[in-house]
This record gives C-alpha cells, structure tokens and sequence, in this order.
C-alpha cells in the first residue's frame, strides 16, 4: 500500500528503508523520511551513523510494532506530499484523521514525540 | 484497509510501559563510551537509534541533568585533550629571526587551531543530533544553554584561554605585519582562526572573542606601524611616490579587513591610517617644494591629483588645505599673467618662478601707447588658457568637487579683479573676435571662445565698467560695419543678458535698434531722393539716439566741404520734416567714405574716415609741388590736434602713403607739411586706409573714463538709495548702506564712504533728512 503512494512521489533522490521491530520494512524517499527530525538526523551523510552508511532507519522506539511504523510512515507521506501544495488546494486532513485508529493513537503520539514530529 | 477488521473493538490500549530492563548506569556507560567514539571520529560503527534511544530514555526518566552535565564533562576532558595533543606542540619556539620561518610557525599555529575547532565542532553536530530529545525536553525547562551553545562556551573556556590565546594573537598580528613588510603570507590560514574568533561570543551581548582580544591588539599595532610608516615616508619619498604610497596602504588595509579580518574592523582602521599617515602629512606633502601640487599642476600629472583628491577627501581637514593650495597656484599664475600683461617687469616684481622668466621673452616691451589690443588679447587668452587648465583639473582629477569649484573661482575672481583694466581688457578680447571672426574661424567655433569669455566676465566685480567699454566697442563696430555678423553680436548680447539681465543690455539693444531704424530711414531718404534732385554726394546716415550711443556727448568740431555741407543740409531737411522738434549732431568722427583718387599710374578707390576725405578734398586743387602745413591743415578743417595727428598719420606713415610728408618720419609733428603723393601706386584697385584701430587706452583716456564711471556710480547710488528710501521711508544708516551695496552688487562693489557722501548729497537737495538719533533717516516725499 504505502509502496504504492511513494512511487507516485516524483521527488527523485534515493530510497532509505524504514523498519520496524517486528520485521516490516518500507521503502520511502529521503524526502519523506526527513519529515521526521530524529530520522533527518539520523540519515544525516555529514555525521555519518551506521544508519546513514546502510540507508536503514530502526524506524521506531523499540517497543513499537508494525502498524504504528506503518501509520508514522504514512503520516510523513501525508505530510510530504501537502507540504508543497498550493495554499487553494483542499488538504484532507479528517479523512487522514479517520484513518488512525482510536486504539493506537497514545502509542502513535509517543512514537511521533521520539520521531520529532 | 486495517482498519475495518478493527472497527468491532474500539478500546484504546495503553502504550507499553517502559522496559523494566531500563538502568540509568549502565545506559550511562553505554552512551558515554559511544560519546567517546564519536570523539574518535568512529560514528559510522555506531548506530545513531541506539544512542538516541539512550539519550531519549535517560531524559524520560528524569536523568537530564546527569546526562547534560556528564556530556559537558566528556567534551570538555575531549577539548582538553585536543589542546594538549595539537595546539601545544604548535606553539612558536621563539627567539627566530628569520621572517620565513616566523611566517611558518604562525601558519601552523593558526591552522592547527582551525584544525581543533573543525573537530570540535564536528563533533558537537553529531552530539547535538543525538542528544536532540534532550535538547527538546530538558535544557528548556533547565534553563541552560543546548548543547551546541555549550560546545561553543565550553571551547571558549578550555582552548582560547592564556597560554593559546596569547600565542594566537600574536601569530596573526605577526603575519598581518610580515605582509605589511611585503612578504607573502598564507592568508586563508590566518582568515580560518579569525572566522573562529568571529563566531565565538563572549557574552550574551553578542561582543566576540575578535572583538575583546583580537582587534584592539590589532588597532594598536597597526598605529604604531602607521605612525612610524608616516614619519618614513615623509622624509624618503616625494610627493606622487607618497600619496602613491599611502593610497596603496588604504587599499591593502581595506582589502585585508575584507579577505582575512572582519569587515568591522575596517572603519577603525582606516581612521587610523587617516590620523597617522594623512591628518599630520598632507599638507607638507601638498606644499613639498619641487614635487607638490603646484608642479603636479605644472607637469598636468591628472593620476597624482586626482589620487590627492581621494586621499584628501578622506580627511576632515584635507579638503581645506588642498583649496589653499588651489588658490596660492592660481593666485600664483594670475599674478604672473597681471605682470606680463602689465609689463611691470620693475621693481616690486620679485622673480620667483623660472617659468615665468621664459614667459616673459613674449612680453612687449615697456608699454608701447600704441601696443593696440594685443596686449589686452593676450591676457584674456592667457586667464582663459588658464581656466582651461584649471577647469580640466578640476573635472578630471577633482569629480567636479562643488567646494574646490568654489575655491577655484574665489582665486580666479581675486587675481582678475586686482587687474584694473580687465573689463576693458575683456571687452577688447570679444572685440577682437566679433571683429576678425571671419578669419579663420567659424562661428561655432567664436561662439565657444565668447562662452568661455563670459565665464572669465563672471569673475569681474566691476561690470558697470565692463559695460561702458562695450558699449564703446560694440558702437565702433556698428558704425564701421565691422561685426562679423549680426547673429553674433546679438548672440553675445543674449549672453550678456543672461548673466546681468534686462537693464545691463537695454542701451545696447537700442543700439541694435537705432541701426536698424536708420536703414529703414535711408530707405525712405533714398525714395525721396529719387522724386527730387539728388546732391552729388551719396549718403548713408546712422541716426543714433543721443542715450544710447557712448559718444554722441562730445561732437568733434570739423568744418565740412561745401559739397558735404550741402549733402548733409539735404539729409537733415528730409529728416527734420518726418520728425519734428528732433536735433540732429554730425558726427564726423565715426563716419567713413569712399572716395575715387587719380594718380599718375591709376585711379584707386579708398575707404578713408570722414575726417581723412575732408583733408584729402584739401588737396585736390593743389599742384603737385605745392605743399600745406599742419596748422594750415587744423585751419581749413578745424579738426582736434588728437585726431587730426591720428589721420594724417593714418594717411601718411601707414601702409598707404597718400599724403607724402615733410619731413619723413613715423610721427606727426605740428611744424610738418604735407603733400600729395601723386606717385602712389597699389596692386589692388580699392583699398582701404584704416585708421588705427581700438587699443586699450592711454593713461588719459583712461581716466577720463575712470572719472566718467564715477559719475555714473554716483548716480545710480543716488537712484538706489532715494529708490530704497521710498520704499521704505525710514531706515537705519548701516541697513541703509548695506541694501545698497547689496543692490548695486552686481553692477559693482560701492565704497561705504561714497554711500555716505551721496546720502549727504541728498539731505542737502532735501530728499532725505536725518532723524533726531543721528543714526537714521526719512524720507521726505
């Protein structure tokens, strides 16, 4: 699902994968994964981490599972993609909201408070 | 997608709780081992996610302040460490001489320093992105800096601190001084250390460590060198070599604060170059004797005055002295082009200059009466060839600067005015030009040099005196039908107009007027002439009104032939009967004639002047042998001994012996006689026999126009005081004078003291009377 949305970035620059604890993985262009602070930073070439040198970011705090990693993801596709829009266009973020579960939502808020967003 | 699956269970589950695995010590450890790797540029080995969850871990669990202070302690044994590793090694062994070497040891100094601070900072970035949650959440709510503020407070403290301050500063204030003494210098090793003083603050008020220690020790230096640098270039260069000089200091001191010091600091410095090597220097530089601003002016060297002009605009004091200068050249010059022009090549002259020695060979020598305008020609050509000079100068080398403009024309007003005859002076010179114009030049080209003539006429405060000899001139021309052409005269008017408005032209527009008047008159005489009988004479008359021509005041007496008489007779007849309760005056002195004369060879036609017809009509009954003498001559025509002396000369010494003369010789005495001269012969058929023309007058002429002029002065002081008393009924003895002089300014400079006589003059007729407090007047309608 969310390969599918991605491809549709024209945004050029290379692909990083995002992972999480428990296995899934996605791959996202850079300008999506630098929606989130602690991942800009993480891939930050002038530093230099492992991360940056694999291209990989553990995406979340330890703990979280898959479909936070997911929803996170798709928030920063969400994000990436309206940052640029023009101020005219509808930007539908109840539809975005409807999206997330109630019962992940503190989890979620935790993850985005440790992913700086 | 998901979402519907879940939609039958909406309960919100608690996010996991922290793992009770969680240890402050040894996460602690962890991360500060991995801090340290960081230190060792071994980031790539380390997993960023790991110590920020390290980081993000001991901050939720209320370890912020064990964490911010253990990573300052880790930084600050890291800077410690570099210090101790590379800046001490470094340092300057001292005691060298050799520049070169100098050189190198403070480039490694320097570079070593960017070397630490490259690391360093590096570094901080890398602490700040992991440590960033810390930086969210606790030193906010601590109140201390972030941890990158920190780094750089913490290398403020641990690297730039005595020794390694001090040996900084040295090492560049020493390459800034070998590149003053002209060696090469590695100036990106030097601009590295600055940027990191730059970006170092001291406190809160944004004052950098640059600031504090670098550029005060800089601005001392740098005073010191300059004052002795002034001092050396003072005593070994001259003046072009010098101002060469310290122009190139400006630029390299101005290009140094640009390329490796801060821009702040080239204010400073240039105030300092300004007080050490301009304020003290300039003007002995500008009055150094064999290469100052006078022989720059002499050598026409634009690049040294104009590089002067720059240098001393920079000073407050610069302008000032340069216009002093300005003004002694010009003065100078001025007095130099006065004494040639006069010839008083006597006693108080003292010969100063070389130059003017050589100028002198073009003088004439003493003062010929009959020197004719060249004199005056060339002084006009000389103040003008001068301004040019000046004029170039300025607009070259000065930008056109309005000040020295000023001073420009302050110098050239003083010195023309200190010549008396420069009105008449200047009135010959448009003279000349209007008059010989067809020589040569076009009008273009007359009109330029009429331009320029106005100019130097700008100068002149006693225009009223320039204005009578113009009228003289231009009346002369007018009647000789002398002028080049119409179109210039009035061109010149238009000029004169300009620049002294309506009333200063109005008499010589009647002039124009009158000529233009008196050939309608002729038309009309010539219609008449043509119904009646016509006397055998041709006439052309110029009838002039007796206000606006110079000379109609004083007619020359002359007694004409009966044949003239009668033609004359005819004219004032015809005129008197179309303008009744007119007087017409002849006026033989100005008019001309041409006249058929039979010689042994051929017949020639010459242009003669009246009074040379009428004593040439002497002879015609004469036999060849027979002689007349001066006073038989003054007897038939009773002309003046002055102008009778003239046109006998005229028609005897000059080029064209008519009149032969007993005994021969270049001057006309009164026991000479005269006969015709029946052996004359010419190649052209028409000649014409000039008498001499306009010349700057003699010492008599001279004041006789001198007392005519003031007359006229004290007339028109009297219509402006009784003019301003009308209109003001009362005033004050000092306002009184003082609006009449500003009244009167531009015509020219009134004495109080004639103010006061005219004033006097005037309560005596009864226009003013002097009040009871002595110091006041009324009028009295």
């Amino acid at each position: 699902m969310t390969d599918v949305e991605i491809r549709n970035e024209p945004k050029d620059s290379d692909w990083v994968r995002i992972t999480s604890t428990d296995g899934f993985s996605y791959l996202v262009r850079r300008k999506v994964a630098n929606v989130s602070g602690t991942m800009r930073n993480m891939l930050d070439t002038t530093s230099n981490y492992a991360e940056a040198v694999t291209k990989t970011c553990p995406a979340v705090n330890r703990h979280s599972r898959g479909i936070i990693a997911e929803k996170l993801v798709e928030y920063m596709c969400f994000k990436a993609h309206y940052e640029t829009v023009g101020p005219k266009e509808d930007i539908p973020v109840s539809d975005y909201m409807e999206r997330v579960p109630p019962e992940i939502v503190l989890e979620l808020l935790l993850a985005a408070d440790y992913q700086e967003m | 997608m998901a979402t519907a699956s879940r939609r039958g269970k909406p309960k919100i589950k608690p996010p996991k709780k922290h793992g009770p695995d969680f240890s402050i010590d040894r996460t602690w450890s962890e991360l500060s081992k991995n801090i340290r790797e960081i230190q060792n540029h071994n980031a790539q080995n380390l997993s960023f996610e790991e110590n920020h969850r390290f980081a993000y871990n001991m901050v939720l669990n209320r370890q912020g302040e064990m964490l911010y202070k253990g990573v300052n302690t880790l930084v600050a044994e890291n800077l410690d460490k570099l210090a101790e590793e590379q800046m001490v090694p470094v340092f300057p062994a001292g005691g060298i001489n050799d520049p070169m070497q100098q050189s190198q040891e403070g480039e490694l100094l320097l570079k070593a320093l960017r070397g630490v601070w490259d690391d360093h900072i590096s570094n901080m970035v890398k602490l700040g992105q992991i440590l960033k949650y810390m930086d969210r959440v606790y030193t906010k709510s601590a109140n201390v800096p972030e941890i990158q503020v920190k780094g750089l407070e913490l290398f403020l403290k641990h690297i730039i601190r005595p020794p390694i301050k001090d040996h900084l500063v040295t090492a560049i204030l020493n390459q800034v001084r070998l590149e003053r003494d002209g060696f090469v210098i590695n100036r990106s090793a030097v601009k590295g250390c600055v940027d990191v003083f730059l970006s170092l603050h001291v406190d809160n008020s944004g004052v950098t460590v640059y600031k504090r220690d670098l550029e005060p020790a800089f601005l001392r230096e740098s005073e010191g060198f300059y004052k002795a640098e002034g001092e050396k270039l003072l005593s070994s260069c001259d003046a072009p070599e010098f101002l060469r000089r310290v122009e190139a200091r400006f630029d390299s001191e101005d290009s140094r604060t640009h390329h490796y010091l801060a821009s702040q600091t080239s204010a400073p410095i240039e105030r300092i170059l300004k007080d050490n090597l301009l304020s003290p220097h300039i003007s002995t530089v500008i009055a150094f004797p064999n290469s100052g601003f006078d022989v720059m002016v002499d050598t026409n060297k634009m690049e040294d005055l104009f590089r002067l002009y720059t240098l001393v605009i920079k000073v407050a004091t610069g302008l000032s002295c340069l216009k002093r200068a300005l003004k002694a050249s010009v003065a100078r010059r001025g007095k130099e082009i006065n004494d040639i022009s006069l010839g008083a090549g006597t006693a108080d002259q003292d010969v100063e200059e070389d130059a003017q020695s050589s100028k002198q060979k073009g003088k004439p020598k003493a003062r010929a009466p009959n020197a004719g305008a060249q004199p005056a020609t060339k002084w006009v050509q000389d103040v003008l060839d001068l301004k040019d000079r000046f004029d170039l100068i300025w607009k070259k080398a000065f930008r056109s600067d309005r000040e020295v403009e000023t001073a420009l024309n302050e110098a050239f007003e003083s010195f023309i005015n200190t010549n008396d005859k420069a009105p008449e002076f200047i009135s010959l010179f448009i003279d000349d030009h209007l008059k010989r114009g067809l020589k040569g030049k076009t009008d273009t080209e007359v009109d330029m040099v009429l331009d320029k003539t106005i100019t130097v006429f700008r100068f002149l405060t006693e225009k009223d005196v320039f204005e009578r000899y113009y009228k003289g001139h231009l009346a002369k021309r007018l009647l000789l039908g002398r002028s080049v052409s119409d179109d210039a005269e009035r061109g010149m008017l238009a000029k004169l107009k300009v620049e002294c408005g309506y009333q200063f032209t109005q008499k010589l527009e009647g002039m124009f007027h009158d000529m233009k008047l008196s050939a309608d008159t002729m038309d009309a005489y010539r219609t008449h002439l043509a119904k009646t009988t016509a006397p055998d004479i041709d006439l052309s008359v110029i009838v002039m009104t007796s206000t606006f021509w110079p000379m109609s005041h004083s007619a020359s007496p002359c007694t004409f032939p009966v044949e003239l008489g009668k033609t004359c007779k005819s004219f004032e007849q015809f005129y008197l009967s179309r303008h009744s309760g007119r007087r017409l005056t002849w006026q033989p002195s100005l008019g001309n004639a041409d006249v058929r004369v039979r010689f042994k060879s051929r017949t020639h036609d010459l242009n003669v002047s009246t009074f040379a017809l009428v004593i040439l009509l002497l002879f015609e009954d004469l036999d060849e042998s027979e002689f007349l003498s001066y006073s038989e001559i003054k007897d038939a025509t009773s002309i003046d001994d002055n102008e009778l002396k003239r046109h006998l000369q005229s028609l005897s010494c000059a080029k064209f012996k008519v009149l032969k003369k007993h005994p021969p010789s270049r001057d006309v005495d009164t026991d000479d006689a005269f006969s015709f001269n029946q052996d004359f012969s010419a190649p052209m058929q028409k000649i014409k026999i000039s008498t001499i023309s306009s010349k700057v007058e003699s010492n008599e002429e001279r004041k006789e126009t001198r007392d005519r002029i003031d007359e006229e002065r004290r007339h028109q002081m009297e219509a402006c005081i009784v003019r301003i008393m009308k209109d003001r009924k009362h005033m004050t003895h000092n306002n009184l004078i003082n609006e009449v002089t500003r009244q009167l300014a531009p015509r020219f400079q009134p004495e109080p003291l004639a103010i006061k006589k005219r004033i006097e003059g005037l309560i005596e007729r009864e226009y003013l009377e002097r009040c009871e407090d002595r110091k006041s007047y009324n009028y009295l309608a």
